[in-house]
């Protein structure tokens, strides 16, 4: 929430805090920044009347993280990326298990329903969307809009290679996997090309899937 | 929160032309203890839920109960918007939802205790009458139930 909508809301008590998008408590694996944040919040409420909008003293961290994410219409695609996203998916795997071994089991993989060992079938399901062809999957749930489903799909693809990238390279800024996925995979590609297939309908419903697929 | 003069000239006009709604009704009331004695939870509005749990779709007013004791590896995110860095809240929960130091501060006598369950809403909502008038009163009325002073709500 910006500073000027928050003027606008008037929450009994808000801290604004200056970081990116996605930080709202400053920076991850940092609990003396995030302790930090939260007791100027807590302070708050000795506050003897309200709403009260403080700010949070700390500047962000421009110098990391931008403010907001790197798109992909905003990074150019390397001169040769490898061309079989399901190869590449099944190589993906092997690092985003190391993540799962060092994450104690958290990863943000799972909205598909669909488990990783499966996730050729989802590639092949999601080139042939991407082809224009009458695709579908049986493991769609039937009250879940292909639209939807897509999207659910998408976003287990984008989290087995974020967070098998902080595996192979866990120093890497989120800025630096954003543009390699969209810049260097073969995934990142037929994800530009299913957002395409879903822009390019009249259904507003595909429109805002291929909103949150690629920008 | 980004700064505006941050960001690309579209996404500061997005935001200044977004109907934020004006609101001067809030009540604002003075905790009746000390923060060492109040219960404490979060409400977020990140889109997190349980793994077992029904996704949230775009734009859904409804909301999810996460149990204090819920393991960090049982929590997903289904507000998966493009417009945050998501690998922060993949690195580390605490970014969006920050139960462990919550419980660090209640081991250490800072807060009192934490509240049986934290509530979670989707995000990016443009659209809140049903929040307003339905899902908002009521997770508002659990929390009273559940004994709850203090509730941090936080974003993505």
């Amino acid at each position: 929430m910006v500073r000027e909508h928050t003027e606008k809301v008037k929450p009994p008590r808000a801290l604004f805090v200056p970081f990116p998008y996605g930080h709202a408590l400053g920076r991850p694996n940092d609990p003396e920044l995030q302790h930090r944040v939260l007791k100027a919040a807590l302070d708050l409420l000795a506050a003897p009347a309200g709403p009260v909008l403080s700010d949070f003293p700390d500047g962000a961290e421009a110098d990391v993280e931008p403010p907001a994410p790197t798109q992909a219409s905003a990074v150019p695609v390397a001169a040769s990326t490898p061309d079989d996203p399901a190869m590449e998916t099944t190589q993906m795997r092997q690092y985003h298990e190391q993540w799962l071994a060092t994450s104690c089991g958290r990863t943000a993989f799972g909205l598909s329903g669909i488990p990783a060992t499966r996730f050729r079938g989802v590639i092949r399901f999601l080139q042939s969307f991407a082809a224009g062809e009458d695709a579908d999957m049986p493991e769609r749930p039937a009250e879940l809009p292909l639209a939807s489903f897509i999207r659910y799909c998408a976003d287990d693809v984008k989290s087995l290679y974020y967070e098998g990238r902080m595996a192979m390279k866990p120093t890497s800024a989120g800025d630096e996997i954003a543009r390699w996925f969209w810049g260097e995979t073969a995934s990142g590609q037929l994800l530009r090309r299913v957002k395409d297939r879903l822009d390019a309908a009249d259904d507003p419903r595909w429109k805002a899937a291929a909103f949150g697929v690629a920008r | 929160m980004p700064r505006l003069d941050q960001l690309s000239p579209m996404a500061r006009n997005t935001l200044l032309t977004f109907p934020a709604r004006v609101n001067d009704g809030a009540p604002f009331v003075r905790p009746a203890k000390p923060l060492s004695a109040c219960r404490v939870v979060i409400v977020t509005t990140a889109g997190l839920h349980r793994r077992d749990d029904r996704a949230f779709g775009p734009g859904e007013q409804t909301y999810r109960v996460i149990a204090a004791d819920t393991p960090a590896a049982e929590i997903v995110q289904s507000h998966t918007s493009l417009g945050f860095d998501r690998t922060a809240i993949m690195r580390d929960l605490n970014v969006s939802f920050p139960i462990d130091r919550l419980r660090e501060l209640a081991a250490r006598g800072v807060v009192g205790g934490l509240g049986p369950n934290n509530y979670s809403f989707m995000g990016a909502l443009r659209d809140v009458p049903r929040l307003e008038t339905e899902t908002g009163p009521e997770v508002g009325r659990r929390l009273r139930d559940e004994g709850v002073d203090v509730a941090l709500i936080t974003p993505t």
